[in-house]
Order: structure tokens, then C-alpha cells, then sequence
């Protein structure tokens, strides 16, 4: 019994201390549209989810928030869009289940770019499956491609 | 705009754009499922009127006063699904809400989830006016409490087998191998309950009428503390040793067999859940570990009713928990009543990787060490005492899905050592053919192909054909103990395993396998078999 309560504390005594307003959140979604789009000087709200970047007077293009259900809980992700409608880029604001994280891995994020919504965007063709992580990459990959149709003709 | 604000006018925006088309879509429902019901009445009541004239007036009145009963409670629940919904929302602020987003009720499914608790987090965006409806419940309906969500595994088989306690005769069977029940809740963004209600082989039924003796177990229990990306923790509880990669991730489309890989049968004593608490996190981009800290397995094969009332294992006789024809299936240690059979804390550790410059690539090494496996009270058929014998796991695997092509390949190899053999019970049990060496092994190399199928009743369908060799030795050499020392060959296996996996979604698995197996006891049958399965995972 005493080995739990020598186990546990040092987990325990860290959780206690850590910051409590900190949660496992990657990225805010100004620090997306940082990343996304640098050379910004401002992100004018379009709709509640989007934000237009823009730079002087030139539109750069549209970034959008969004999440889908990973196995049981949601994950947040960006999707930001230049002016013709192709992915710039997609970031994981927040992943909350104990696995399947693996969609955060930078090179999995990184075969979105480029795409619109003429490219298939599907799992297993366009799209690498994730082993381990095989709903969270389909969720976030068809929630990608739903975005890509909504708002790919309005980022410019 | 401050992103404060911007968070602000989100959730305000979500509140009433889920406010609104539920009330709209339950008045609607309800409305016309209210007049409906008038109009039948109505019309009953005409009919009556005209074919039965001498109808007294007081049936009638009798009949409106019902309809009038019905109108008000019809009116009473309508008003009871506004508050319900109203009480979901929170008090909706009254911003003008995008016209199209209102365009879909899914969402605000999806936010009404969400809504009045800190769940998800500040900073947490809505969802999209085109995204899936969030059925929380077994993929079904809503959940009632926001971040609480219940999911499901299970596997059903069926088919024929060649049965070794029949003298290998081919036999058909059924078995509802597995029904799990997941309920999944996010307290806090950063406190995360998760369990694993299992039921296998049908339940337990104690009427002689109802045939069953399964089992209904808590297969895992915990609460995890996500605190930082690198390091969390999750709390005492039931949970799956970090070792190779299918015990972790066991349900059905993680595989393309109907029975799990054979390495998971008894070098990993699958589903290996074990009392445990554990720290895990992301080191890096494609790098994972997770250490855990729990109760030992027990070599102590026996029913559990068998242990002593002093936690030791009974006189006159008992079963080995590892033997070398069944290698650890029966070792797993107990979760419940404060029974466990020895003091022993076990450690397990494992590192997950998926390196970023071999895309499709992911693997694992993992390992598991316990100081002590003997039981208390552990004793030869001699009468002699036996002291202490450590085990350790060491496990190596790696799935690899050739990018651009169908082609998947996966190899794994598990090694089990003990450190003082001779203390092992089946060493010592006077059965002179489950003895036990100094380590047991097995590896298993898997070939796989993915078929697109195209779209088939709206999803899209992949077949899986794959091919799987194992090989398992659980009786090397090295023994000592008290037995003689006659081992048949049966714990030496051989397996060859075909089939295919259909895929009409990545949640669900229709699978035939047929496997041979050869075992190098000459004299004894095989458990050949012709199996189908349908897997399920949402």
C-alpha cells in the first residue's frame, strides 16, 4: 500500500503545482494565424470560425477554426487557405484523448498543403492513415476536406 | 479585435445558433405530431357524429374534454423539451447569429455539448456549419452531459475449428467473444475519466436456461491529469500494460484476423490489464513514452476462490499461472478485493516512435519487470518452498504502410526471461510436459494488402487480404525445478494465418481467416480453424 502513496506523490505533488489555467493547448487560434499567415498585419472576422488575413490592403487568405471528434472527444484544428483556394496550412490547436495524438506530427499536417478541393483529400489515398491514430486521421481528414468545400472559393 | 472577445462572441454565437433550430425542430415535431393527433380525433369524432346520430352530447363533451387532457399535455411537453433545451444552452445572449451558419442543426448539437460547462477549454472553436452531428452516445443520439461520451468495441466470431480435446475432430461454433462498453468524460479539459466495461462470451447467466460463463469485468478504469504535453499522468487505476502494440489497442480494426495476433495469446497475456498508475507524454514530434508503475502478475493459475483467506496460495495442490505450453495466459494479476497474491510492484516502460523522415513508418519497443512472480506461500509438489523468480518482457514491433501503395508489412518479436526458473510452479507441478525454461519467445511477420473498393452503400469499403506467419517457442532450455523434465514439443508453434479484412468503414471489420497450426508434439492435435468475424469499433 505505501509503495502506491510513494508512486502517486511525485505525480500528484507535480499536477498540484503545475499551473492551473494550463491546459494541454498547443495553440491559441491567434498563435494559428500567426503561423499560418506571418506577413500579416491583420485578421478581419468573416464569419464566426474565419478570419480574413490581410495585409495593407491585399487579402493573403482565410483561416478556419473548426474541430471534429477524434475516437471520443474533440479535437481543434486550423485549416488556413490562400486566395486560389489551397491549403496553406493546418495546425491542432488541441488534442484531449490519451491516444492517437499522432495527428499533431508536423509531416502528417504537412500532406494537407497544397491541396483544394479539387484533390481527394481522403485516408489511404491522398492522405497517409495514421496506425493507432486511424479515426483521429480520418476525422480531422474529412473535417479538412469539408472546410476545403465550404470556404475554398471564399479566401480570396 | 482581442481574441478574448473573439472567444466571447464564439460562444455566445454558438448558444443561441444550438438554442434555436432545436427549439424549432422540437416545436415542429412536436407540433405536428400534436395536430396530427387532433385531426385524427377530430375526424373520428365527425365520423361518429354523422353515421350515429343518436350520439348523446355528453360523449361527446366527454371526448373533446380528453382531447383537451391530450392538447395540454402535449402542450406541457413541448414546453418541458424548451427548458430542457434552454437549460442545455445556458442563457443564450441575444447576438444575431450568422445566417449560414444557422443553416444546419448539427452543430448545434455539436455546441450544445459543449455549452455551459468549461468544456471544451476557453479559446475552443465552434464548429462548422458543416460539420457531423456530435452523437455522444454510441454514435446514436446526444449526450446528455456535456464532454461525456460512450463508444463501443466488440467482436463476434464464428465457424469451425479443429478441437484438440476431441481428438482434433472439426467442430462449428459460435462465440460473442467481446461487447465493450466505453464511456469516455472529459470533467475538465485537463482531468479525463476513461473506462472499459467488457462483457465476454455472452455475460453471465447463473439460470441453467441461459447458458452462460463469460465474464462482465472492468477492463479499465482511470482518470488521466493531462498537464503538460510531455508529461501526464494518470491516475491508480485498471489499466493495459504499455507493451507491444496490440494490448494497448486491441480492438478489432487494428487487426486483420478474426482472434487476435497469437503473440497476444499468452508471451502477452492479452488483454493485459493490470492495478497500475502510469506518466506518458509526447517528446517529440513521432516520439512517445509512457512508464508505469503496477501490480505484479502472480504465478497462480487456479480459480480465484482458491486463494487463501491469508492472500496465498492453497494447500493440496494448485495451477501455475506460467507454463510452457500456455506461457503467461493465466499470470495476469488480479484487480479486485485486495487479493493479490505477493507484495510486488512491477515497472513497465515503452517508447512509441513514427520517425518523421520514414513516412508510414511506426514501431515500438517496450519492456515489463518484475522483481517477483512467486506467490506467497508458493510451494513444489515436494513440499519444498520456492523463493523468488523475476520476470521480464521485452517486446519490439513495427507497422510500416509503404506510402503511395497498398501494401502494409508488420513484424513483431516478444521475449519473456525468468530470472530463477526452478522457482516456477510448473517446474514443480509433477507434470513433467508444461515445463518452463529460462525464456520463451516468439516472433510473427504479417504481409498485408489495401484494396480500395470504392463507395458502397454511401461509405467507402477496403479490403485487407493479409497472410501472417508466427513462430512461438515458450519451452527452451534452461530448466530446473523438481518435475521431470519430458516436454511433448507442444509449446513449440508454429502458425500460419490467411484471410481477409473488409473494411465497409475504418469502424467496422468483416473478417475470414483460416489458420493451421503445427506444434512439434507428435502425438497431439492441432487447433486448425475456419473462422469468421465481424468487428466493430466506434
Amino acid at each position: 500500500m505505501t509503495s502506491w502513496i510513494r508512486l502517486a506523490a511525485p505525480a500528484a505533488l507535480v499536477s498540484a503545482i503545475a499551473p492551473p489555467a494550463y491546459a494541454v493547448q498547443y495553440l491559441s487560434i491567434a498563435q494559428a494565424q500567426k503561423q499560418a499567415f506571418p506577413s500579416a498585419t491583420s485578421f478581419a472576422q468573416v464569419d464566426a470560425r474565419s478570419w480574413k488575413a490581410q495585409s495593407g490592403g491585399t487579402v493573403l487568405g482565410l483561416i478556419v477554426v473548426d474541430h471534429v471528434i477524434g475516437k471520443h472527444l474533440y479535437i481543434d484544428y486550423t485549416v488556413a487557405l490562400d486566395p486560389g483556394g489551397r491549403i496553406k496550412r493546418v495546425d491542432i490547436l488541441q488534442y484531449r484523448e490519451s491516444y492517437g495524438g499522432e495527428v499533431r506530427d508536423a509531416s502528417w499536417l504537412a500532406q494537407f498543403v497544397g491541396k483544394s478541393s479539387a484533390s481527394a483529400l481522403k485516408v489511404d489515398q491522398d492522405i497517409r492513415n495514421i496506425s493507432g491514430a486511424t479515426l483521429s486521421s480520418h476525422h480531422v481528414t474529412e473535417g479538412v476536406k469539408r472546410i476545403v468545400a465550404a470556404y475554398g472559393n471564399r479566401a480570396r | 479585435m482581442s481574441v478574448d472577445r473573439e472567444r466571447r462572441n464564439v460562444a455566445g454565437f454558438i448558444n443561441v445558433q444550438s438554442a434555436l433550430p432545436t427549439l424549432i425542430a422540437t416545436a415542429s415535431i412536436l407540433s405536428a405530431s400534436g395536430s396530427a393527433v387532433v385531426a385524427g380525433d377530430v375526424s373520428d369524432v365527425s365520423a361518429r357524429t354523422a353515421s350515429v346520430s343518436d350520439k348523446s352530447n355528453e360523449e361527446l363533451l366527454k371526448k373533446m374534454r380528453a382531447m383537451e387532457q391530450r392538447i395540454e399535455m402535449l402542450e406541457g411537453k413541448l414546453k418541458q423539451q424548451k427548458q430542457g433545451s434552454a437549460t442545455a444552452t445556458g442563457s443564450a445572449p441575444q447576438t444575431t447569429a450568422p445566417a449560414q451558419a444557422a443553416a444546419s442543426p448539427a452543430p448545434a448539437r455539436a455546441a450544445r455539448a459543449q455549452a455551459t460547462s468549461a468544456w471544451p477549454p476557453t479559446g475552443a472553436p465552434s464548429p462548422t456549419p458543416t460539420a457531423p452531428a456530435n452523437n455522444g452516445l454510441l454514435g446514436l443520439t446526444d449526450s446528455p452531459v456535456p464532454g461525456l461520451s460512450l463508444g463501443a468495441y466488440g467482436e463476434v466470431k464464428f465457424g469451425a475449428f479443429k478441437n484438440p480435446d476431441a481428438g482434433g475432430k472439426w467442430q462449428n461454433g459460435f462465440d460473442v467473444h467481446r461487447f465493450v462498453l466505453l464511456p469516455t468524460y472529459a470533467i475538465t479539459p485537463n482531468i479525463i475519466f476513461n473506462a472499459e466495461i467488457e462483457f465476454e462470451h455472452g455475460g453471465i447467466a447463473l439460470d441453467a436456461d441461459d447458458k452462460r460463463h463469460g465474464t462482465a469485468e472492468i477492463e479499465q478504469l482511470w482518470i488521466d491529469f493531462k498537464i503538460h504535453d510531455k508529461f501526464n499522468w494518470r491516475s491508480p487505476g485498471v489499466d493495459l500494460v504499455p507493451i507491444g502494440y496490440i494490448n494497448q489497442r486491441h480492438e478489432p480494426t487494428q487487426f486483420y484476423s478474426v482472434n487476435r495476433p497469437e503473440l497476444y495469446n499468452g508471451l502477452i497475456p492479452s488483454t493485459f490489464m493490470v492495478p497500475a498508475t502510469s506518466i506518458y507524454g509526447r517528446l517529440m514530434d513521432g516520439l512517445s513514452y509512457q512508464i508505469q508503475a503496477s501490480s505484479s502478475v502472480e504465478d497462480f493459475g487456479d480459480d480465484f476462490d482458491k486463494r487463501t483467506d491469508a492472500n496465498s496460495v492453497p494447500l493440496g495442490g494448485y495451477a501455475a499461472g506460467i507454463t510452457g505450453l500456455s506461457a503467461l495466459h493465466d499470470s495476469r494479476p488480479v484487480v479486485g478485493d485486495f487479493r493479490q497474491l505477493n507484495n510486488t510492484i512491477a515497472y513497465a516502460g515503452k517508447l512509441d516512435f513514427a520517425p518523421p523522415f520514414v513516412p508510414g513508418f511506426a514501431g515500438s519497443v517496450s519492456g515489463y519487470f518484475s522483481p517477483n512472480i512467486t506467490p506467497r506461500g508458493a510451494y513444489a509438489d515436494t513440499g519444498a518452498t520456492l523463493g523468488r523468480n523475476s520476470l521480464a518482457l521485452f517486446d519490439a514491433e513495427f507497422r510500416y504502410r509503404v506510402p503511395s501503395t497498398g501494401l502494409e508489412l508488420r513484424g513483431e518479436y516478444v521475449r519473456a526471461s525468468f530470472g530463477n526458473p526452478a522457482n516456477l510452479r510448473a517446474n514443480n507441478d509433477s507434470d513433467p510436459t508444461n515445463n518452463v525454461g529460462k525464456s520463451m519467445f516468439g516472433w510473427s511477420g504479417e504481409v498485408a494488402y489495401h484494396f480500395q473498393l470504392g463507395t458502397i452503400l454511401n461509405s467507402e469499403w477496403e479490403a485487407v487480404p493479409f497472410y501472417r506467419y508466427t513462430y512461438q517457442n515458450l519451452q527452451t532450455n534452461g530448466f530446473a525445478g523438481t518435475d521431470a523434465n519430458e516436454p511433448t514439443g507442444a509449446g513449440r508453434l508454429q502458425f500460419y494465418t490467411a484471410g481477409i479484412a473488409v473494411f465497409p468503414s475504418p469502424k467496422v471489420a468483416l473478417k475470414a481467416t483460416y489458420q493451421k497450426v503445427k506444434n512439434k508434439d507428435p502425438g497431439g492435435a492441432n487447433s486448425d480453424s475456419v473462422l469468421g468475424g465481424v468487428g466493430f469499433f466506434f
